[in-house]
């Protein structure tokens, strides 16, 4: 599985790539790591990753945008909102835009790699 | 403009129970809001990091807390880098998730900024005259929550 992981944190984009490496996932190779938006669109159109974790604030280009314009380019991707953003209209419109699913900040390990398995491909 | 009420102010409480219980297992003990009547009496530690707040409200979110406190977090988070960038990162990070959690009482009307950090004391772009301030002990830390933050009428 090719995971690309968005967030302006470096904190919360390493914590993500070590949990990628949880026994209970499957193979996953990070394909790059974006700090915003912007990042996001060319990796993703460099790499075409399985999996995206997005974030919603950031600088340049937030994640609501990034997640339409990604769901524009393959709208098979699967992409997993991590935000501390947590009303349902965000939530709402994130899965309008392309989202699959949403898990909010501050998540426990056991969360993300729960989050992280539902977003495989049957 | 007015003022938020108890229970609002309450949500922000809430918010910073939440990330403990969540993140180290290991509860922080929040203390009630108390109002900055004098100014400039809010606790400044070695780093801050703050959010701004725009739409129907205006102000700021400011959290600050000492190294060491970051330091532990890192570690509770499994982070090895203990950089100064990385500690600045994470009260950034820490004040973002607590504006962010207040949405869910708040809703879309509240917009929020990406962080903004410093080492020491951060300037407020808020505009009330006595902010709330929320102190919070952690293990054997000590960090303030300032939410200076009016709605627009």
């Amino acid at each position: 599985m090719k995971l690309l992981i968005v967030d302006d944190s470096n904190v919360i984009r390493q914590r993500i790539a070590r949990l990628a490496s949880d026994a209970r996932l499957p193979n996953v190779e990070i394909v790059g790591q974006a700090r915003n938006g912007a990042e996001a669109l060319n990796l993703f159109v460099r790499h075409r990753p399985d999996v995206v974790t997005m974030d919603l604030t950031m600088p340049e280009l937030g994640g609501v945008e990034c997640t339409e314009q990604i769901a524009a380019i393959d709208d098979n991707v699967n992409i997993l909102v991590v935000s501390a953003l947590s009303d349902k209209s965000t939530a709402i419109t994130a899965l309008k835009k392309g989202a699959r699913g949403f898990l909010y900040k501050p998540f426990t390990d056991d969360q993300l790699v729960q989050a992280l398995l539902e977003m495989l491909p049957p | 403009m007015s003022d938020l009420n108890e229970a609002e102010i309450k949500v922000f409480i809430d918010a910073v129970t939440n990330y403990f219980n969540q993140l180290t297992q290991e509860p922080a003990n929040v203390r009630g809001a108390f109002l900055d009547d004098h100014g400039g009496g809010v606790p400044v530690f070695d780093y801050s990091g703050q959010i701004a707040v725009s739409g129907q409200f205006r102000g700021t979110i400011t959290v600050s807390a000492p190294r060491a406190m970051i330091r532990h977090l890192l570690l509770a988070l499994n982070e090895s880098d203990q950089s100064d960038a990385n500690l600045r990162d994470t009260v950034g990070e820490l004040a973002n998730t607590l504006a962010g959690n207040a949405r869910k009482h708040f809703g879309g009307e509240m917009e929020i900024s990406v962080p903004r950090t410093a080492a020491g004391a951060i300037g407020s772009a808020g505009s009330r005259k006595r902010p709330y301030v929320i102190m919070v002990s952690w293990k054997t830390y000590s960090a303030s929550l300032v939410v200076d933050i009016e709605r627009l009428e």
